[in-house]
């Protein structure tokens, strides 16, 4: 089956900031895909040119069967966006917001009124929703920015960041519903920076930074994908000296060594109990006093770590 | 069309969230109208009250439009919040088409504009001697409804085209004073075009004549009042100044509006 969407080489420039590098990406009708990246990686503004919301500098996508360049009001028309941030006036009210957005959107009088109730008492906006947005607080405006596209079931669902700034009870519900969504038959992108959201709701993840797409995969695969069935990390008491980064190199199991922290080593390694002793015996040969040491499956943290040499704490505090 | 009857819903909604302001507005010009007929008339040289006819008759038309100047420029206003706090990205993803968009928003500008002014013009329509023939109460609202939305298309082309609400607020008190007082509205036209004699710059005089805001003051005052004599001009600047204003706003809104 064709791609729902297709992205060829979608390129951004701000001034001469590349946000979006040559992009490219096909999504498959019904799945979830999540858009894994750090602050400043290209997420959002990919998502504002497939919204047609703003315009590409170079390459394009087609939506469903039509070309975001050519045909917007027809992509327009597949499309339902939660945005990062709600974008709302502060003098309207939840109920006003998400009603006007279901009529604009097309539902039916008796649809709309159904779902906008339905929609909003799962959220927990129901009560509040007569109130003014400025007296909301953050998580709640979240709430209502994703209970438009909730009530709106779009053949495409677009959600940037959709639980930042929500309570994990919120979080999980709004997991649910994105998931039922996907059910009922809607295709999902999802932009976040957290890799547990990322890992339990997409079907499949593509990883992004700088603009460009490193990898793209189930989380299985991605997980799979990177050498080493097993990681231990190993605190020391003190800096690991050159030397101990080179000796645990030597080991045969071993397939990479990243220095996290001074104090701090992560190894990526096959055959963990038998090599396990060996690296002990050699730390303890050096006079270098492990403080504690623990072993790991393969995360998408460790995914993003090889794609980019950067853990994603890193990647964002050096993110634009 | 459908599209745009959401728009105007969603800005007639936002309109009424200040009713209680906008009625204070409206009872401070009607109050305006009412003190400053008196205050006036006691100053004017009696020649001019001869040629007029009494201040308070001369001013309602004028405050009138003005009054529609004012409302319909709010959409303007807003529209600059919007974009500020990035809204628009929000307006611009609708399943609309950006015509429908643009033109949803120069109408509930005009329209809004006019449901502002309807107090004020039945106070016209009371308090003036002349009771108007069908025929002149329908162009009256017709010239009234184009300025209006010239008047919106204004001010969304200059709400797109600032960044920041200190420079949104800036141009839009050059353009109120500009073509407020640039105008009939508060003095006739004849004592502004006798003032070229005095050396009054005539680029000045020049756009008190051409001024929408002139002719259609000076419109409802030939059909009211009588005075000054109805021309086909009036109502051909009203025209030419809102089909620019309306295309020039579309435009503004459909190009800057999605540069980012
Ligand atoms: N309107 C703009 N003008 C200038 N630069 C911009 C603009 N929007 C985004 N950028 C830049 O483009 C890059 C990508 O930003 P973008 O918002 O797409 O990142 P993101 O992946 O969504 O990040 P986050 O996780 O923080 O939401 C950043 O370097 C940002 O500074
Ligand atoms: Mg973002």
């Amino acid at each position: 089956m064709a791609p729902i969407i297709r992205i060829t080489d979608l390129t951004k420039k701000f001034g001469n900031v590349t946000a979006v590098d040559h992009l490219n990406l096909e999504v498959e009708e019904g799945e979830i895909l999540g858009l894994l990246g750090p602050n400043g990686a290209g997420k959002t503004t990919t998502i504002l040119m497939l919204a047609t919301v703003i315009r590409p500098t170079d390459g394009t996508a087609t939506v469903g069967e039509y070309d975001i360049r050519k045909n917007p009001e027809k992509v327009r028309g597949l499309l339902g966006i939660a945005f990062q941030e709600p974008k709302m006036l502060w003098v309207s009210t939840p109920w006003d917001i998400v009603n006007w957005h279901a009529k604009v959107c097309g539902l039916s009088t008796e649809e709309r009124k159904r779902r906008v109730k339905e929609v909003l008492e799962s959220l927990e906006m129901w009560e509040a929703r007569h109130r003014n947005v400025h007296a909301l607080s953050g998580g709640m405006r979240k709430r209502v920015e994703m209970a438009k596209v909730l009530i709106q079931r779009p053949k495409i669902a677009i959600v940037d960041e959709p639980t930042a700034q929500i309570d994990i009870v919120g979080k999980h519900r709004i997991w649910n519903m994105l998931t039922e969504l996907r059910d009922e038959g809607s295709t999902i992108i999802l932009a976040t920076n957290e890799l547990y959201e990322a890992d339990v709701l997409s079907d499949r993840v593509g990883i992004i930074h700088r603009g460009k797409m490193l990898v793209c995969d189930t989380p299985k695969k991605l997980k799979d994908s990177i050498l080493g069935g097993d990681i231990i990390d190993i605190q020391l008491e003190e800096a690991a000296s050159p030397d101990i980064f080179q000796e645990l190199k030597k080991f045969k199991d071993v397939v990479d060594v990243l220095q996290l922290k001074p104090f701090n080593l992560r190894i990526y390694l096959n055959k963990v109990e038998e090599v396990i002793p060996k690296i002990v015996n050699m730390l303890t040969k050096k006079d270098s006093p492990i403080v504690s040491l623990r072993m790991t499956e393969p995360s998408l943290d460790d995914v993003f770590v090889h794609y980019t040499g950067l853990t994603i704490e890193e990647a964002q505090k050096s993110g634009e | 069309m459908k599209a745009i009857i959401h728009i105007l819903e969603h800005d007639f909604r936002n309109f009424f969230r200040y009713k209680w302001w906008l009625v204070g507005l409206i009872s401070m010009n009607l109050a305006d109208l009412f003190i400053m007929a008196i205050v006036y008339n006691r100053m004017l040289n009696p020649d001019v009250t001869n040629t007029i006819g009494g201040y308070f008759q001369f001013f309602a038309p004028g405050l009138t439009v003005t009054g529609l100047f004012a409302s319909a420029f709010m959409i303007g206003r807003e529209i600059n919040m919007e974009r500020r706090r990035e809204v628009h990205h929000y307006m611009l993803s609708l399943p609309m088409t950006r015509f429908e968009l643009a033109m949803g928003r120069v109408l509930s500008g005009g329209l809004r504009g006019m449901l502002y002014m309807s107090p004020l013009l039945a106070t016209c329509l009371i308090l003036l001697p002349n009771v108007p023939t069908i025929e002149q109460f329908l162009l009256i609202l017709a010239v009234l409804f184009l300025l209006a939305t010239g008047i919106s298309g204004l001010s969304i082309a200059i709400a797109v085209s600032t960044s920041s609400l200190e420079k949104f607020i800036t141009a839009r008190g050059l353009v109120y004073y500009t073509l407020f007082f640039c105008s009939s509205v508060f003095y006739p036209l004849y004592l502004i075009q006798s003032l070229a004699s005095s050396g009054f710059p005539t680029v000045l005089i020049t756009l008190a004549e051409i001024n929408p805001l002139s002719n259609a003051s000076d419109m409802i005052r030939s059909f009211l009042l009588g005075y000054p004599s109805f021309s086909p001009t009036m109502v051909f600047n009203v025209v030419v100044f809102s089909v620019i204003f309306t295309l020039s706003a579309a435009f503004a809104y459909m190009k800057i509006i999605e540069r980012k």
